[in-house]
């Protein structure tokens, strides 16, 4: 240990060191390209919204459903985050709508300099390059995607009825971030001890302000909601 | 696992901090991590001494990490407290914990919201 500071250095000069404050983010590049990212999605003439859940608890069913509804009226593109393969982006393209699919080759999250190649690649797809809505759907993990602003506009979390009503209290830093809560497959209630509630007041208790719509994308339970919630982000 | 990105961030950031005050190595990085911010300590400290190896420049630097306790608003009086996480190996927090959750110390209920916390603030370089 160093006798004149105490630090844990051994071999420490003291004649030629020099400290410099800093007091940036850590995150300070990202949330430099976050917010690049918001300005070109801006140019394109839409909002973006960044999808976040578990694996499995139905992100890409519920934008499935949702460009069914709205591609008629609204100029919908789609970037999808995975690990590996095209699948996500194929599913998305048959429905009729542009789709770029970043794999990230293990990386847990999307981050904010991945999603600005695809927005490039997304604006190649349109006319003019402009769309009205944008869903980047980020890789399927509770846990990593809640630290990295993409740029987006509002953060949608997805909770899914197999998941179990304690996720939001095990998995804060997620559910604190989000602006709007989706409890997905609701048809399945009957099936699971998901106790509406505990989700509710627990995510409540991380967020008051937010939002929290219940919706079943197979049988369309309180899906217009939904919808009337992007419309609403639409008409901003 | 996103702690080694984050690592690999202030790495890059040390370097180029490096670079501009034309210092030869680093040998000590303060960094807070908020009690909210979802980042593990512990990973972070090990993606952090593995990554630096790899240059010159950051081989020899320090990490000193700083978490400050987690403050709270209660949703039923409104007031702010200071809760500490709770100590390591404690027998009786650790059988207890699960039973018996977090209360706001003014009014006793539960509803205690996180404030603030999700910083992640690389404070101070020192450098040679």
């Amino acid at each position: 240990m160093c006798d004149t500071c105490g630090c844990q250095l051994h071999e420490h000069h003291h004649h030629d060191a020099k400290v410099v404050e800093v007091n940036q983010s850590l995150l300070a590049a990202n949330q430099k390209q976050a917010d690049s990212n918001r300005h070109h999605i801006e140019h394109m003439g839409a909002v973006a919204i960044n999808l976040i859940s578990s694996p499995g608890s139905g992100k890409t069913t519920l934008l499935e459903r949702t460009i069914e509804v709205l591609k008629d009226t609204v100029r919908i593109g789609v970037i999808e985050g995975d690990i590996e393969t095209e699948r996500d982006a194929d599913r998305i393209r048959a429905k009729g709508v542009a789709a770029v699919q970043l794999t990230t080759g293990g990386a847990c999250h999307l981050d904010a300099p991945m999603v600005h190649g695809g927005l490039h690649v997304l604006e190649h797809f349109a006319k003019g390059g402009k769309y009205d809505l944008i869903f980047i759907e980020n890789v399927g993990n509770l846990v990593c995607p809640a630290t990295f602003d993409l740029g987006e506009h509002q953060r949608v979390v997805l909770l899914s009825v197999p998941e179990g009503s304690d996720k939001p209290a095990k998995y804060p830093a997620t559910f604190r971030s989000a602006d709007l809560l989706l409890i997905t497959k609701t048809d399945l209630l009957p099936h699971f001890d998901f106790n509406m509630e505990e989700s509710r007041k627990e995510s409540l208790t991380l967020k008051p302000e937010l939002s929290i719509i219940p919706l079943s994308a197979t049988t369309g339970d309180g899906f217009q909601d939904w919808i009337d919630y992007l419309q609403a982000l639409l008409q901003k | 696992m996103h702690e080694l990105s984050l690592a690999q961030s202030l790495i890059d950031q040390l370097l180029d901090l490096a670079q501009e005050h034309k210092a030869e190595r680093i040998t000590r990085v303060a960094v807070t991590l908020g009690p909210f911010s979802g980042i593990v300590r512990d990973s972070f400290e090990f993606g952090f001494n593995t990554l630096k190896q790899s240059r010159k420049r950051t081989r020899h630097a320090v990490l000193e990490l700083e978490t400050p306790d987690p403050v709270y608003i209660c949703l039923d009086c409104d007031k702010v407290s200071v809760i500490p996480f709770s100590l390591q190996n404690d027998p009786l927090d650790v059988t207890y914990r699960s039973l018996y959750p977090k209360k706001c110390p003014w009014c006793c209920l539960t509803r205690l919201s996180p404030k603030g916390g999700t910083e992640l603030i690389l404070n101070q370089v020192e450098m040679e």
